[in-house]
C-alpha cells in the first residue's frame, strides 16, 4: 500500500490517539508534510462540523467564522510539516484556529481572546454568581440545546472556549491546556467557573 | 455537618464531570446521591445540561467544505516546492539578465549610432534605452500576473 493510500486509509476510520505514534498518525502525518491535497479533502470533510462550530461560538461571527475555517485549512497546508503525529490531531488543528482568532482580535486592536468578546458589550467582564437551579432544571428537563446554545454566546468566551473543548469535544484537560498554552490549572478553573457561569445565563437562570 | 456532606457532594459532581475522581470518592457520591433527593436532582440537572451542550448542532454551509477544498488546492498548486513552471520562469530571467547585462553596451552604441545619423537628443535616446529594456519585462510581469488571475478563480470568495 502506498504511503497516499495509508494516508487516506486512516482518515476513512476513526483515529485513535494514545499519545504514541501510530501507524494512522503516523500516515497522517507524512500526508501532512507531502501536502498531499486528497489527505487535506478528506481532513477538511472529516472536521467541517468540529471546526466551524468551534470558530462561530468563539467569535459570534458567521462571515468570519468562514474566513478563518478557510484560513486554518491554509494554515495546515503549509504548516503541515510540523505536525509530528505524536499528538492528536484534532487538538493541532484546534490551537491553529485560536491563534487565528487571536490574530484577529490583535489586528483590531484587542490583546487577547478575552477582550474580544468584552468588546461585544463595552462593559469588562464579570462572571456571574450561581443562581437557583429551579428554572434550570425545567429547562435541562427538556433538554433545550437551542437555549444552551444561545446562552453558550452569553458566557466569556475563555469560558465558552473550554467548555466546547471539554464536553463537544471532548478533550482532555491536558490537550485543552495545549491548545490554550495555558497550565491545566487554568484550564479546570476556567472550566468551573465557566460551568458556573453557564447556568446562570441560561434562560430563567435569574430567577 | 449536614451541610458539609452537601458540599462535598456537590464539589466532587463538579469535579467527576470536569476531571474526573478517584473511585472511591466517585462510590461515596452514589451512595450519597442515592440518598439525598435534593443532591441528586442537582446533579441530574447539571448531567442533563451537558447532554444539552454535547447536542449543540451548528449549520455548516454547505459549500464550505467544497470552497475550502477548491482553495488548498490552489494555493497547493501555487506554492508547490520547484513546480515545473516555477523553474522554467526564473531560468529564462535569469538568461535575461545575463542577456541584458552582456548586451547593453551594444545596445547603447547602436542607440549613439542612431542618434548620430539622424540627430535625435541625447534625452530621446536615453528614454528610448529605458523603453528598450523596460517593456519586455513589463509585458512578462503582466503576462505572469494575468496567468495566475485566471488560476484563481476562488481567491474572490473570501
Amino acid at each position: 500500500m502506498t504511503t497516499h493510500a495509508q494516508a487516506l486509509g486512516a482518515l476513512s476510520r476513526p483515529f485513535c490517539f494514545t499519545g504514541a505514534m501510530t501507524d494512522d498518525s503516523k500516515a497522517l502525518a507524512q500526508g501532512l508534510r507531502r501536502r498531499d491535497p486528497d489527505v487535506l479533502d478528506e481532513l477538511i470533510t472529516q472536521y467541517q462540523t468540529r471546526l466551524y462550530r468551534y470558530l462561530l461560538f468563539l467569535t459570534s461571527d458567521r462571515a468570519l467564522a468562514e474566513d478563518l475555517f478557510q484560513e486554518t485549512w491554509i494554515r495546515v497546508l503549509e504548516r503541515g510539516h510540523q505536525y509530528d503525529g505524536k499528538s492528536k490531531f484534532d487538538s493541532w488543528l484546534f490551537a491553529i484556529a485560536r491563534h487565528l482568532v487571536i490574530d484577529v482580535s490583535r489586528r483590531k486592536k484587542f490583546s487577547s481572546i478575552e477582550d474580544f468578546a468584552n468588546a461585544e458589550t463595552g462593559q469588562p467582564y464579570e462572571p456571574p454568581d450561581d443562581r437557583a437551579a429551579s428554572a434550570l432544571e425545567i429547562l435541562v428537563t427538556r433538554e433545550n440545546e437551542q437555549a444552551v446554545q444561545i446562552s453558550l454566546l452569553k458566557i466569556a468566551p475563555y469560558y465558552r472556549e473550554v467548555l466546547l473543548l471539554r464536553f463537544q469535544e471532548e478533550l482532555g484537560l491536558e490537550e485543552i491546556a495545549g491548545i490554550l498554552s495555558a497550565p491545566i490549572s487554568t484550564v479546570k478553573s476556567r472550566l468551573y467557573r465557566g460551568l458556573t457561569a453557564l447556568k446562570a445565563v441560561l434562560p430563567g437562570g435569574a430567577a | 455537618m449536614s451541610e458539609n456532606i452537601h458540599a462535598r457532594a456537590q464539589g466532587l459532581l463538579a469535579e467527576s464531570l470536569v476531571e474526573g475522581i478517584p473511585a472511591d470518592s466517585q462510590n461515596w457520591l452514589e451512595q450519597h446521591l442515592q440518598d439525598c433527593e435534593e443532591c441528586a436532582r442537582l446533579a441530574e440537572t447539571t448531567r442533563g445540561l451537558l447532554r444539552a451542550l454535547r447536542g449543540v448542532a451548528v449549520a455548516v454551509p454547505v459549500d464550505l467544505a467544497a470552497r475550502t477544498q477548491l482553495r488548498v488546492r490552489l494555493r497547493a498548486q501555487e506554492t508547490a516546492p520547484g513546480s515545473r513552471s516555477g523553474l522554467v520562469l526564473w531560468l529564462l530571467t535569469g538568461m535575461s539578465w545575463l542577456l541584458g547585462i552582456f548586451s547593453a553596451p551594444l545596445i547603447w552604441r547602436g542607440f549613439g549610432w542612431i542618434g548620430a545619423e539622424f540627430g535625435v537628443p541625447k534625452l530621446a535616446l536615453e528614454f528610448g534605452f529605458v523603453l528598450w529594456w523596460a517593456v519586455p519585462a513589463l509585458l512578462a510581469v503582466g503576462v505572469v500576473l494575468h496567468q495566475r488571475g485566471t488560476a484563481m478563480p476562488g481567491r474572490t470568495q473570501l
